[in-house]
């Protein structure tokens, strides 16, 4: 193992961890407020393949994370009416989106580019390299020369933090999540609180998946989110729902990502899927080992009526 | 009022497929075609005639597998997503003692059967263990599971049972395939099916250990209370949910692929959890279910050559069924509905 | 003194079941003002309706003379109306402080100003005497202090109308007698309080007016100077309160169970045990009284094979418990009534037929070769007589049970654990929240059981209820027994002082 070696890595991880940063933190918004959202892997897939369009149409990446960003919005209003209007079971439902978005995403793909077309590829956001960080030692070109979207990423980690833990607002936030009807007596809007936490998840799923289509390979493929929805929840319990937290657990899988590609590389005779099974079977170890010693917001994944006897 | 509760749960899914289908049309229509003649091509593509219904029935049978496979499991309080990895791993077993044991005919499918069960069960043992001894999230681990059966399926037809250049594994010997019936496409692994769905059907609602893993399902609390084995419970209900799946996969490996290749089952697990809700975890619905996703795929295909509208229409349909259907369901619980149905069965009574 | 709310002619309809019918009521500046009632007679959803959680069906709400619309609990704030739940609304993961300043609209700007908003709850506290640690989790605070929170929350918000519902049901008497100080204090600074409770000695202490609601609506309010016990009581239950007397048997010839020095979570005050020991002889109710929460749901909870003791010994009928399942003790012939009936006793999704034979359809009577074939018709007979034997009134037995009231689930539970025929029966607060019809046939079915030979033993925060049924009263604070005393003519206030802990 040498330096470019390591270098690589870590450059290569840092990019992995994004689409999971974006994804986490969209599960963290929605079960902060009480809904748990299985359904991300379906969000991100209908934002990747938004995001992939937009880009190739407009010629801009940026403007293609932002349609992202909407699609994920407009989708998640279907599962944000189901489960806080209906009181539809949050898990189910989300299942629900899982099956629906997908099917929705290859849909448009085909009546877009017409059946056994070629692969059409897009022109990837460029990185941005910030003056002076840039020049950090080591650190500094794989840190600070990165695209908009993983400074991006790590602004939205901060001001998460930030967020629940020093303003009135989070803390308002984190009430309806853990007990909807105390967060009621006091005047909080629970409706409205779980419909803002199902914009932002939506829109940051969206983010998440337009990621891999705009900043990380130049095409779309059906089934391209391969199990980060999934992966994301789990950084989300293995982050203990805090946003630094869940960073570090998105960088951890990030780098188990990346470590799989660069073994790829090395190949050493061994089938390149067992590499390709590193990721998945982490996230498996991960959970089996840290089990549910502190269990998320109290009141996740149960619907709030308001006349309840 | 168990009259009425029992139509809702009916019209519910009907409506949502009318729905669906009404959708449907609008897409057609956006895209140019007229959706009467595309619908009608839709429904003699999938029972037009005895070999479109044997067709049908064919792709129906891993559906029912999977399908079957998401309600015994989620009847018992758990989501096993894992379906399509279970699948697979029953279809990479299979696969490996058609094509090396040597052993052929009946007792070679036989073999199979169970070897596929055995690692259907195996395999969705893992997050059956982490489940009742981590507590942890059995969805998740599921689901990561699929990847990496489906990795390890590749492993199979690019390397290790690989034939020739093309990657896909050796097929397995003619004498081990199941038959096809009445010179139709559809197999045994058909009658299997609906075999292991009766019998899923007469253990859930027949026997007292079914009654006890669905009162385990619906109040795991009040089932530890009142003295039932949660935990054993929780773990045989993967493991033969598991093992449903794991039946399949032999069964679709020997019926009608023969080989492991690319894309094998995928999409098979999320399409049986979505059968399964739909069906409302009535293993006798969602066959019904899995026929008419079946019905829907193969009939897309006849309406595409006629009409242009592109198959993946059906996709649409299928995932609009589950998306109203599991918000009907879920909007005729409220409270504020069951007063306005029952005042409209209160008006009638006055009538 | 001046009238600060006036409610008129409220009525509170849930589907086709009146809350509340046609109820008035006035509430002067500095009075403390009593609801008096029974369970389930309508103060917490008129309550619930003057907060704004829910909202009238009909009637008009005044506030210092004027009409108001309370629409929402942001809105009953706004209004200065605070109100204390029975269960608190505290948010258990976060800090007393963080609690108190939860929703809070006065202050400005984004951010949380920790020292300033400090300071202002301090000085709150100080003033009306409410002790709090701030930066504790609730979770780690004692039930009187998460009151003390809940109180300081509403003074925060500006209430002038505080309404405090069942405020002394966790409570031990010091710390009810330091309740009554605050509400003194209250009522000095002018602010009005709600009192409510069916605790009649609280209520002649501390009432100014009682107001008595009676099956939704209110029954007349009178004042203190005028009013007696007697009466009150006799207004609140509709009837003369006679006082049933069922005959209480002594020295049983067998013990059923026996526990020694048993030891449960022991650090744990109000979820554990320690060194407790206790028989329950057959033939004999034992009753447990004590405030909730002082280790009666671990007590329960190990008997019936739940929880595993940490240290220890039990014997079931003369032999000594080796596994700690709930299977096992259900075979040895327990049965058990558990404290919440949606979540541990009943399978609300399942139909009142399934839930009757929820234990049962394994045996040769309901299935044939040994639980591989359901007896349908067996069953369906079976349930309709349990559903005449036990009074259990729903449209049909394929009703989900989650639909029926809760005498009638109750009466489920208990035609499947008293037909199991028991040796011991486990009974934990039997009659929460039922009415008085519920209750009575619930009690009279206890004693049938006990004359039976069955041993039972009763745990419930109904003080009364464990004086008129219980043959032997044990008293537990803490975890720990704190004393044992005959039913026969039992030394009421011996007791009430040993469950304070003294």
């Amino acid at each position: 193992m040498d330096w470019t070696f390591l270098s690589n890595l870590i450059l290569a991880g840092v990019r992995m961890a994004t689409p999971l940063i974006f994804l986490a933190l969209a599960e963290l918004y929605s079960q902060r407020a009480g809904l748990v959202h299985i359904g991300l892997e379906g969000l991100a897939s209908i934002g990747s393949l938004v995001g992939f369009l937009v880009s190739l149409i407009t010629g801009s990446p940026l403007l293609g994370m932002a349609a992202g960003a909407a699609a994920g919005i407009l989708v998640n209003m279907i599962y944000a009416y189901a489960t806080i209007t209906l009181c539809a079971e949050q898990i189910v439902y989300g299942m629900a989106i899982n099956i629906f978005a997908p099917a929705l995403a290859a849909f448009i793909y085909r009546v877009y580019f017409g059946a056994g077309s070629e692969l059409v590829q897009v022109a990837l956001m460029e990185t941005v390299a910030i003056p002076g960080l840039k020049d950090i030692p080591f650190l500094g070109p794989l840190l600070f020369d990165q695209t908009p979207m993983v400074y991006l990423a790590y602004a939205l980690v901060i001001f998460t933090a930030i967020y629940f833990n020093k303003t009135k607002s989070g803390l308002n936030f984190k009430a309806v999540g853990e007990h909807p009807k105390a967060a009621a007596t006091l005047g909080i809007n629970v409706i409205g609180v779980r419909y803002a936490a199902s914009v932002i998840c939506g829109a940051l799923a969206g983010m998440g998946g337009a990621y891999l289509t705009t900043c990380y390979t130049t095409t779309y493929v059906d089934g391209n989110v391969a199990g980060r929805g999934f992966i994301a929840l789990a950084a989300v319990i293995f982050g203990r729902w805090s946003a630094g937290g869940v960073l570090l657990a998105c960088l951890f899988f990030g780098f188990c990502d990346a470590l799989q590609i660069r073994l790829q590389v090395g190949s050493f005779g061994v089938p390149y899927q067992f590499f390709q099974m590193i990721p998945y079977l982490a996230t498996v170890v991960v959970l089996g080992i840290i089990g549910m010693r502190k269990a998320g917001p109290k009141a996740s994944g149960k619907p709030y009526r308001r006349e309840e006897r | 009022m168990k009259n009425t509760n029992k139509l809702v749960n009916i019209l519910v899914p009907l409506a949502s497929v009318l729905l669906a289908f009404l959708i449907g049309c609008i897409i057609m229509l956006a895209l140019g075609a007229n959706p009467l003649v595309a619908l009608q091509n839709l429904w003699t593509g999938a029972f037009g005639n005895i070999r479109n219904l044997g067709t049908t029935l064919s792709r129906a049978t891993p559906l029912i597998f999977t399908g079957l496979c998401a309600c015994f499991a989620y009847r018992c309080g758990v989501f096993n997503l894992g379906g399509e990895g279970q699948f697979i791993m029953g279809s990479i077993v299979c696969c490996v003692i058609a094509t090396q044991s040597g052993i052929t005919g009946f007792p070679g499918i036989l073999l199979c059967l169970v070897a596929g069960a055995l690692a259907g069960g195996l395999w969705a043992m893992i997050p059956g263990l982490l489940k009742i001894y981590r507590g942890q999230n059995e969805m998740i681990i599921s689901i990561m599971l699929n990847y990496v059966a489906t990795l390890l399926m590749g492993v199979f037809y690019t390397n290790w049972l690989r034939d020739g250049s093309v990657p896909q594994t050796m097929s397995v010997p003619k004498e081990t395939m199941l038959q096809r019936m009445f010179g139709l496409r559809f197999t045994s692994a058909f009658v299997i099916a609906v075999v292991i769905g009766l019998l899923t059907y007469y253990f859930l609602f027949y026997t007292s250990k079914g009654f006890q893993l669905r009162a385990v399902g619906l109040n795991m609390t009040a089932a530890q209370f009142n003295g039932f084995a949660v935990k054993r419970y929780i773990l045989v209900s993967f493991i033969v949910s598991g093992a449903i799946a794991g039946i399949g996969g032999s069964a679709e490996l020997l019926g009608t692929q023969y080989r492991l290749i690319n894309g094998f089952a995928s999409g098979y697990g999320f399409d049986g959890v979505s059968m399964a809700l739909i069906g409302q975890l009535h293993p006798l619905a969602t066959m019904l279910v899995a026929v008419f996703f079946a019905a829907l795929r193969v009939g897309s295909t006849t309406m595409q050559a006629a009409t242009g509208v592109p198959t993946s229409v059906s996709d649409i349909i299928q995932a609009l069924v589950i998306v109203f259907a599991v918000a009907g369901l879920a909007m005729v619980k409220l409270p504020e509905f069951k007063a306005a149905i029952d005042k409209l069965s209160a008006k009638k009574e006055v009538k | 003194m001046e009238e600060i709310l006036r409610m008129e002619h409220i009525t509170k309809r849930f589907g086709d079941m009146y809350a509340n019918r046609d109820i008035n009521l006035d509430i002067r500046k500095g009075e403390v003002h009593t609801l008096l009632g029974e369970n389930g007679a309508g103060k917490s959803t008129l309550m619930n309706v003057l907060i704004g959680l829910y909202q009238p069906t009909e009637g008009k709400i005044f506030l210092n003379g004027q009409e108001v619309r309370i629409d929402s609990p942001a809105k009953a704030v706004q209004l200065g109306i605070g109100m204390v739940h029975q269960h608190f609304m505290l948010v258990e993961a976060m800090t007393v402080f963080e609690n108190i300043i939860l929703g809070d609209r006065q202050a400005k700007g984004v951010f949380i100003q920790k020292e300033q908003r400090r300071r202002e709850i301090l000085a709150l506290a100080e003033k009306y005497g409410l002790d709090v640690q701030l930066d504790k989790l609730i979770t780690d605070i004692s039930v009187g202090e998460q009151q003390r929170v809940e109180i300081l929350k509403a003074l925060y918000r500006g209430a002038e109308l505080l309404i405090l519902d069942e405020p002394t049901a966790a409570l031990t008497d010091l710390e009810v007698e330091g309740l009554f100080a605050i509400i003194g204090k209250l009522t000095g600074e002018g602010k009005s309080v709600v009192f409510i409770s069916h605790k009649m000695r609280e209520v002649l202490r501390i009432s100014d007016r009682i107001t008595i609601l009676r099956a939704g609506e209110t029954v007349c309010t009178v004042d203190r100077a005028n009013a007696s016990a007697g009466e009150l009581a006799s207004l609140m239950m509709g009837r003369e309160l006679a006082p049933s007397h069922y005959e209480k048997k002594e020295n049983p010839e067998r013990q059923v169970v026996v526990l020694e020095h048993v030891d449960y979570n022991k650090t744990a005050k109000h979820s554990g045990l320690s060194d407790v020991s206790l028989t329950i002889g057959a033939g004999e109710i034992l009753g447990i009284a004590g405030v909730d929460g002082n280790g009666q749901s671990q007590l329960a909870q190990l008997i019936t094979g739940v929880i595993t003791p940490d240290a220890g010994r039990v014997d079931l009928k003369n032999s000594k418990v080796a596994k700690f399942m709930p299977q096992a003790f259900i075979e040895e012939g327990v049965s058990h009534i558990p404290e919440d009936r949606n979540k541990m006793g009943l399978v609300g999704d399942m139909s009142v037929k399934e839930n009757i034979l929820l234990k049962s359809t394994g045996l040769p009577r309901f299935s044939r070769f040994g639980g591989m074939f359901l007896k349908k018709k067996a069953m369906k007979d079976y349930a309709l007589e349990m559903q005449e034997k036990y009074d259990i009134r729903c449209a049909s037995i394929e009703q989900e049970a989650r639909s029926l009231s809760g005498g009638n689930q109750q009466k489920i539970i208990l035609a499947r654990e008293l037909e199991a025929r028991p040796d011991i029966l486990i009974a934990v607060h039997p009659t929460r929240g039922l009415d008085i019809g519920a209750t009575r046939f619930i009690h009279d079915t206890m004693i049938e059981a006990r004359e039976s030979g069955c041993g039972v033993l009763l745990i419930s925060a109904d003080f009364d209820e464990i004086l008129e049924m219980s043959d032997r009263i044990i008293v537990m604070f803490e975890g720990q027994v704190m004393g044992e005393y005959s039913g026969k003519n039992p030394p009421v206030e011996e007791i009430s002082l040993a469950m304070a802990g003294k």
